[in-house]
């Protein structure tokens, strides 16, 4: 099989990730951080592990600014209604999941003033529209950085300057980016940064987390849930101390620990140099998917940066069917449709059927992008029944 | 007429009883309706009182279910569920005798129609309709407590998973299908009769047999089975086994011929009743459904692996329908209907205008078959 549903979940996972899954409960199995005995602390230390590599990877100023969660969505869900309170203003984007829209939707229900930028055609946001769109009651600027649907990615930096100049937050939904390129919340300026564990990170589903940076005021940073942390038993309140006052309850271990294999994979061969291969992977595909007649590549321009995330539709093919066949008749794993992301496909043009996307990853080899190119060559061909 | 999952009928008596020398007590209920088939030796007083206290489950409500159901409702069966997952639409009213052109019109699932109609012909009896996809999940809960089955399916993947919630709590079924002017019907006893699997040991795969949607059916072939199945029922319920069919019965209306094939012995090596391996109720991989991310379609991927042969399926659906086909797939518009089907070579199916996957389920089971 030939799989290029990286954006969704990356596949196959580093050989090291399978196998701390295989013994993680046998050895480590008991409860971090709530026990003396040696494998609670084992476990723990499993824990701490994960978070220290994290922290390096993204450069948060120390590993407690990492917080668990169990994938973007729910790391999104908290900063987002954790932080936002009726008459806040939030800008978002045109270009975001459903992950982000969502529960901002939800807040605007709330009283919360959501402002959504609209993107260009390539699904880029324009800083002077943002800079246009702010209130005095900014409180957040939400976005992904780059889109699940057409890999653009967003100009962080200006951002960040706009919400600094406001004394405003910034929260990047880093789902396609985190482990698939280098990422430094600390020059970037990323207030917030929420990402999952089982796409560029490697890992296994169910793990994620959202990084805290020093400039959020924790004390109006609410937790979406409390109980037990292993820290501060003897009080009944939430400890307000990172992590433990977003993470209450026994964590995903396992997972966290396939993770932390995950990140060590990624400190190995080096983000930059996968970040590179992936690069050319996606510009090789582009570029061969462009020459299809029949074929519209949705991405942005050639030397505009992008995640290794590409989408296109086929002329008279439903992007479904074109899914379906790629899948029966060609054996590659693809996806298809909305993406969970309605506005970004109505931002470049690809509302309501969406697109064929397709997402290398770090396994992807050329001949596999060759020969998706080549079965969408032969797709284009067949008059659609 | 709500569409609430369960539509319960009006009457709030559990079971209730009949008058004078029979066994249960409430006083109000007259006989005199069940009169002629209580002149019958075979059934008497006794074996109508054994009726009103039994319980039957009917599982599909088109034309074999509705077929049945009446005839059991009328019969005096003490408490008849009937379970559907479909609404009642035009081209059922040739055959299916519960339904009406109202129903049509007001776009009634048939569980509800089916237990409306039949509380206003019996309103002795409690009749309870269910609106759902019979499964894995939903099966043993809906057959607990049935005295007998009776099979209304109209698709095999459902029929093996009906065997294997009989045989596993030791519940009677009766079997019936039909397809033109031919029909077959066989009553499983566990334990005592071979089984389904016995019979037939695999299910046919996906979108390899005909169905009454592509072959059509005619009513007197629903009747004649239906017909069997709810004596079959009776039977059971009194007790007369002896008078068990114990053949497979195979009937043709049009070409009037009657075989009884004779049934194999009971098979201890069957997997379900010799070896009690309830796979298709405990390894349930049925055929799953996946909501398509903004497509209103849902894609339909049936059980195991298949090698659908796609012309010979266009050959099929052509005359109900519009197909169009290329090399790697099959495309069927039904007549008059606003979906569409997209068929693959591995027996996967988008259907289009729809994203429930209950409806596109039924939509697979009727044209391809499930």
């Amino acid at each position: 099989m030939i799989y290029l549903d990286n954006a969704a979940t990356s596949w196959p996972k580093p050989p090291s990730v399978y196998e701390t899954l295989g013994s993680f409960l046998q050895t480590l199995g008991a409860n971090p951080g709530r026990a003396g005995h040696r494998m609670a602390a084992g476990a723990a230390a499993a824990v701490a592990d994960c978070r220290l590599r994290l922290a390096r990877l993204m450069n948060a100023e120390s590993p407690n600014h990492v917080v668990f969660a169990s994938n973007a969505t729910d790391a999104l869900n908290l900063a987002i209604r954790g932080l936002l309170r009726p008459g806040d203003q939030v800008i978002t984007s045109s270009m975001e999941h459903n992950s982000l829209a969502r529960p901002l939707r939800s807040v605007a229900e709330q009283g919360v003033r959501v402002t959504k930028v609209l993107c260009s055609p390539q699904g880029v946001i324009d800083r002077d529209v943002v800079a246009a769109a702010v209130s005095p009651r900014l409180r957040l600027i939400a976005v992904t950085h780059a889109s699940n649907v057409n890999g653009a990615i967003q100009p962080i930096e200006d951002l960040a300057e706009i919400a600094r100049h406001h004394n405003a937050l910034l929260l990047v939904d880093g789902a396609q980016t985190l482990g698939a390129m280098p990422m430094d919340v600390q020059s970037m300026g990323i207030d917030l940064l929420a990402f999952p564990g089982h796409k560029g990170l490697l890992g296994p589903p169910g793990t994620g987390g959202l990084y805290v940076g020093p400039q959020v005021d924790l004390a109006t940073f609410t937790p979406q849930r409390s109980g037990g942390t292993g820290v501060r038993s003897e009080d009944d309140a939430q400890p307000l101390e990172l992590p433990h006052r977003y993470e209450s309850g026994t964590s995903n271990t396992i997972g966290i620990a396939g993770l932390a294999a995950g990140v060590r994979f990624l400190e190995e061969h080096g983000v930059q140099s996968i970040h590179q291969r992936e690069s050319s992977l996606t510009r090789r595909l582009i570029a061969g998917l462009e020459a299809i007649e029949g074929v519209r590549v949705c991405n942005p321009p050639a030397g505009a940066p992008q995640a290794a995330v590409v989408s296109c539709v086929v002329d008279g093919w439903s992007p479904a069917d074109v899914g379906s066949v790629l899948d029966q008749s060609f054996d590659i794993a693809c996806r298809t449709g909305l993406h969970c992301a309605p506005d970004a496909c109505r931002t470049i043009g690809a509302f309501p059927e969406g697109t064929v996307r397709l997402s290398p990853g770090c396994f992807t080899t050329e001949d596999e992008i060759d020969a998706a190119i080549a079965a969408v060559a032969e797709i284009a061909s067949t008059p659609s029944a | 007429m709500p569409l609430s999952g369960v539509v319960n009928g009006s009457t709030p008596m559990s079971v209730p009883g009949p008058t004078t020398q029979l066994p249960s007590s409430a006083p109000s209920l007259d006989l005199e309706r069940y009169a002629r088939q209580t002149i019958l030796p075979t059934i008497g007083a006794e074996g109508q009182g054994k009726l009103l206290n039994s319980r039957v489950l009917v599982v599909g409500c088109g034309a074999l279910g509705s077929a049945s159901a009446n005839l059991l409702a009328r019969a005096g069966i003490g408490h008849l569920t009937i379970v559907d997952r479909d609404y009642v639409e035009l081209s059922n009213l040739q055959r299916q005798v519960l339904f009406d052109e109202t129903d049509v019109r007001d776009r009634i699932p048939k569980a509800a129609a089916a237990a409306e109609k039949l509380q206003r012909i019996n309103n002795d009896v409690v009749i309870e309709g269910i609106i759902t996809d019979l499964n894995a999940g939903n099966v043993e809960r809906l057959a607990s407590g049935a005295d007998v089955i009776v099979d209304g399916l109209d698709n095999f993947e459902t029929r093996y998973l009906l065997n294997d919630v009989a045989v596993k709590h030791g519940i009677p079924w009766v079997y019936g299908g039909v397809i033109a002017s031919y029909g077959m019907t066989m009553t499983i006893r566990p334990g005592s009769s071979p089984c389904l699997r016995c019979v037939f040991p695999e299910p046919p795969p996906a979108g390899s047999a005909p169905t009454c949607d592509t072959a059509g059916v005619i009513g007197p072939a629903v009747e004649t089975v239906a017909a069997i199945q709810a004596a079959e029922v009776m039977k059971l319920v009194v007790g007369d086994i002896g008078a068990l069919n114990t053949s497979l019965l195979a009937v043709d209306l049009w070409h009037i011929s009657l075989d009884r094939v004779p049934l194999p012995a009971l098979n201890p090596s069957c997997p379900t009743c010799g070896r009690r391996d309830f796979t298709f109720l405990d390894n349930a991989t049925p055929s799953q459904t996946t909501s398509l991310c903004g497509h209103d379609a849902v894609q339909v991927l049936p059980q195991g692996a298949q090698k659908l042969d796609l012309g010979e399926l266009r050959r099929r659906l052509d005359p109900v329908g519009d197909t169009t086909a290329n090399r790697f797939l099959l495309r069927f518009r039904p007549t008059g209907s606003a979906h569409e089907l997209t068929v693959f070579p591995d027996g996967r199916a988008i259907v289009k205008g729809t994203t429930d996957s209950t409806q596109a389920r039924s939509l697979y089971a009727r044209y391809i078959g499930a």
